[in-house]
């Protein structure tokens, strides 16, 4: 992305390039396009594979368990109530641990599965991913990103949660809920209508410098 | 002891008011502060909510970028009282592993106005506010505060003391300007935007670290790094396009931050933008350096040169040397075909080595100095004299005061006379020379896209231009069918020779006119006195057989006369090139409504008159001088500062280099703009003042010795 444009001011373009390094491989996932494929670990050691998931609707949820807006979402019960309606409509729903060790929100495999059974959590996994591959693929900025995956693989929508960009569990009543209003569209055979909304949250915690 | 006592008071009734206005979190330190001690009913006034964040720790601006979430007030007030939206200051970018943020660092007041209604009738106004912000370092933590303000309401608003009116007032500095340039944007094939800002005359080597902060989440992916362009004729930032699904927005507002390196140091300066959609901004994208306002395409621009050129054979002061080119085109008439090609290939090889030649001076001066505009030889008051001379000398030729003999060939003019390639190939240089001055106002788009360009679209833009003056001969030289039409040499060609002259005598007329826009009026004097003494020598010359005694006397006086008329040029090296030149200098100039033009003359005697004098030394393609101008000198405020303390305010404009400026500068140990200088009255050395400017800075400059006067 950043090295076909070096053309003048090597020097200055070649340095910026190593800022972006991490930022190359992101920045691809559109909506409308092909949702990037994937291969992970579970919490409890299972792999799943993205395009073994052909045929069904999946969720990407980048959590945190330390960010304030990830709790702002299962202090409420509003993530794991999603989870349940999407898990009784035969959706997979992944919560992704993207956070790289070292890090705020960083996990093992027992504190993944402490966690969800803290928060009566219901994702039908937890996927490990401390190289922030599936983030850095989706292109995930925050914590919660929220994704949507149909049938046919291609990405439907992402952004926030919610249309209320705060902390507070009072907004949660009163904001849009985009994932599940996409949800309900996506099964009843219409297109999402909000397909790409404005994510909000903690920046997520990539490996690298800061 | 009064004022003491009043001091107390005043102190102990701020006190309350001051333990809830402060709210200490682990990360940040939040202080509700006004900038007004007593509050008049009606009048607005800001207060502030000032965050001052633990190393390493930020909070965020309006659009917060990627992640994060910007600070946010909820007002508690008085029925009838109202509160602004925060005024933001420009935004800094904070990259955290990739993941891009906009907002603070360190030590910021979050600005908001305050309006209380005219009929107001309590004797305290109290202010509560409910802030809540996001504080992040590489981890996230919201905090929040409740303030509280309660200030006295009085018959008149009084300031609150010196150390916070400071702080509001470098607040006032760190907040976005409004752009002092027009701005567009548009959309790339691929559906990224991108951001013009017409601001023409930048020096682009002063100007680092471009970046545009979009207002709002959506149309533009803030984690895109953002490689601006900028060019004499504006910026151009290339963007990357958000994830919001909607069409193509009417407008993009953002702010546009850069870091000017000035004489004594960098400035970051930031500015709103409200751009608007224009279509012509994209087509132009192919060419990553181009930003010029016309946005043209390299192969348009050629189209425009070739047809310039061609438009050119019909400007008055090119018209005679081409009517020669003509006439003596009619007298090759009978010469064998191959002899007419070579004259019109002669031709059109002295135009296009001329422009070959000129176009390497461009490049070697945009190398050296970073900028050029069409015309920029005739900012050398030399030039314009010179060219003035050749005009003059022309046209002297074509009245037929003197023939052209193998000697007197100094200066090229009449080579059309001389037979022979040679005298083909002098034609084109001439017509060339003659022509520079006449390309300015018609050929704007094009040269401008040229100069604007990397070096080999600049060359083909140029020679294009000199194929096209070239274009009429060479053709007319290699169809004998039109050669044909051509009518037949006789007494009408001497009739029409003469009558060429009187173009020419005006084109030389016009040139002192330029000349005289750049030295004043004794530019006449030395031009005209020149033009006598070219002329007497040209008589001295004529006088008496080619062989005689007094032919070496009457050489040297000759010469003497027409190094005279040179000495002149070196004369007007001295003047000052003050003012824009006629054939394009920055036509976007400095204002100098309500100022008086800077003269080393006029400041010595305003000083020794014991007056007080302001001076601002700045320059059109000074962005800092501009920001100053608009925020702290041309504000309501400062004009009537300026005119209650009778100030004398001189304004230099160092835009083209004036020598005089630059020597002022120099004594005062600056290499460049802006510089100001106060003189209080009396005093025989200049205070110097700050390179950025703040309204109250100024008027305390002003002001202060007026209160030691009383």
């Amino acid at each position: 992305m950043s090295n076909t444009v070096v053309h003048r001011r090597a020097v200055l373009l070649a340095s910026a390039a190593l800022i972006v390094a991490p930022m190359a491989a992101r920045a691809a996932a559109d909506v409308g396009g092909s949702a990037p494929v994937f291969t992970a670990t579970d919490s409890n050691g299972k792999t799943w594979s993205l395009a073994e998931l052909h045929g069904k609707i999946v969720v990407l949820e980048t959590t945190n368990h330390d960010c304030p807006y990830v709790g702002k979402h299962y202090r409420s019960g509003n993530m794991q109530a999603q989870q349940r309606e999407a898990a009784a409509a035969g959706v997979v729903w992944f919560t992704v641990a993207s956070s790289a060790p070292g890090k705020q929100g960083y996990v093992t495999a027992a504190e993944a599965n402490e966690i969800v059974a803290a928060h009566h959590a219901a994702p039908a996994a937890v996927l490990l991913d401390p190289e922030s591959r599936i983030a850095r693929a989706y292109g995930a900025t925050v914590t919660p990103h929220m994704y949507i995956v149909d049938a046919s693989g291609v990405l439907v929508y992402k952004g926030g949660i919610d249309s209320i960009a705060s902390t507070d569990i009072d907004d949660i009543p009163r904001a849009k809920q985009y994932v599940r209003a996409a949800l309900a569209e996506l099964q009843a055979g219409k297109p999402v209508t909000d397909a790409s909304t404005r994510p909000y949250g903690c920046s997520l915690k990539y490996a690298g410098s800061a | 002891m009064s004022r003491l006592l009043a001091l107390l008071v005043s102190l102990l009734l701020a006190l309350p008011a001051a333990a809830q206005s402060v709210v200490t979190t682990d990360n940040v330190r939040a202080e509700l502060l006004s900038e007004v001690s007593q509050v008049k009913a009606g009048e607005p006034f800001w207060v502030a909510l000032r965050e001052t964040m633990r190393p390493h720790w930020h909070t965020y601006w309006k659009n917060p970028g990627d992640a994060g979430q910007p600070t946010d007030i909820a007002w508690k007030l008085p029925a009838g009282v109202t509160a602004d939206p925060i005024v933001w200051p420009a935004p800094t970018k904070i990259d955290v592993s990739g993941v891009v943020n906009y907002g603070f660092e360190g030590d910021i007041l979050l600005l908001v106005k305050i309006t209380p209604p005219a009929d107001f009738s309590g004797s305290t106004l109290s202010l509560a506010a409910d802030a809540h912000w996001l504080v992040c370092s590489d981890v996230c933590i919201p905090e929040e505060g409740k303030f509280s303000l309660s200030l006295p309401v009085g018959p008149a608003a009084t300031p609150a003391d010196p150390a916070t009116r400071a702080l509001f007032d470098a607040a006032r500095r760190q907040v976005p300007t409004e752009s002092p340039w027009p701005s567009r944007f548009g959309v790339a094939p691929s559906g990224d935007p991108i951001l013009v800002v017409d601001a023409k005359g930048l020096k682009p080597d002063t100007i680092r670290d471009v970046y545009f902060f979009p207002a709002e989440w959506g149309p533009v992916a803030n984690m895109a790094k953002q490689t601006a362009h900028v060019t004499a004729s504006g910026i151009r930032v290339p963007l990357k396009k958000g994830d919001a699904k909607a069409a193509t927005p009417q407008q993009l507002a953002g702010t546009l931050v850069l870091s000017e390196k000035t004489g004594d140091g960098e400035h970051r300066q930031a500015f709103d933008i409200m751009a608007r959609f224009d279509p012509t901004v994209a087509t132009d994208a192919a060419s990553s350096a181009a930003s010029d306002a016309e946005a043209l395409s390299l192969w348009r621009a050629l189209a425009f040169a070739l047809l310039g050129g061609l438009i050119l054979n019909l400007m008055p002061c090119v018209f005679p040397v081409l009517a020669m080119k003509a006439a003596s085109f009619v007298r090759l008439a009978g010469h064998s075909r191959t002899e007419i090609r070579r004259d019109g290939i002669a031709y059109t090889a002295g135009v296009l080595t001329s422009f070959g030649l000129m176009a390497a001076a461009v490049l070697a001066i945009r190398a050296g100095v970073g900028e050029v505009s069409w015309g920029f030889q005739f900012q050398s008051p030399i030039f314009s004299l010179l060219v003035a001379y050749l005009f003059f000398v022309v046209g002297l030729n074509l009245s037929g005061v003197f023939e052209v003999a193998g000697r007197f060939t100094g200066l090229g003019q009449g080579l059309a006379g001389r037979g022979g390639l040679t005298g083909a190939f002098f034609t084109g240089v001439l017509a060339v020379v003659v022509a520079t001055p006449c390309t300015a106002p018609f050929m704007a788009a094009a040269l401008g896209f040229a100069l604007s360009q990397p070096a080999p679209q600049t060359v083909a833009v140029l020679l294009a231009l000199g194929l096209g003056l070239a274009l009429p001969y060479l053709v007319l030289a290699f169809t004998p069918t039109l050669q044909r039409l051509m009518p037949r040499p006789g007494a009408w060609m001497d009739r029409l020779r003469q009558f060429l002259a009187f173009p020419m005598y005006a084109s030389a007329v016009w040139m002192i006119w330029v000349l005289t826009q750049q030295t004043g009026a004794d530019g006449v004097l030395y031009a005209l006195g020149g033009m006598v003494l070219i002329a007497f020598a040209i008589w001295l010359l004529r006088l008496g057989a080619p062989i005689s005694r007094t032919v070496w006397l009457r050489r040297g006086l000759a010469s003497i006369a027409v190094l005279l008329a040179f000495a002149a040029a070196l004369k007007l090296e001295d003047q000052p090139a003050t003012a824009a030149s006629a054939a394009g200098g920055p036509s976007t100039g400095v204002s100098f409504d309500g100022w008086e033009r800077f003269s080393r003359a006029r400041l010595d005697e305003a000083v020794s008159a014991r007056k007080p004098v302001f001076v601002d030394f700045t320059a059109a393609w000074c962005i800092t001088c501009l920001v100053n101008d608009r925020v702290a000198l041309d504000t309501a405020v400062t004009r009537r500062a300026f005119e209650e303390t009778g100030t004398v305010k001189l304004k230099g404009d160092w835009t083209n280099r004036d020598p005089e400026i630059t020597a002022t500068l120099n004594e005062y140990g600056r290499a460049g703009v802006p510089l100001y200088l106060y003189w209080a009255p009396g005093a025989d050395r200049p205070k110097i003042l700050p390179q950025i400017l703040t309204e109250a800075s100024v008027v305390a400059t002003l002001t202060s010795n007026q209160q030691a006067k009383r």
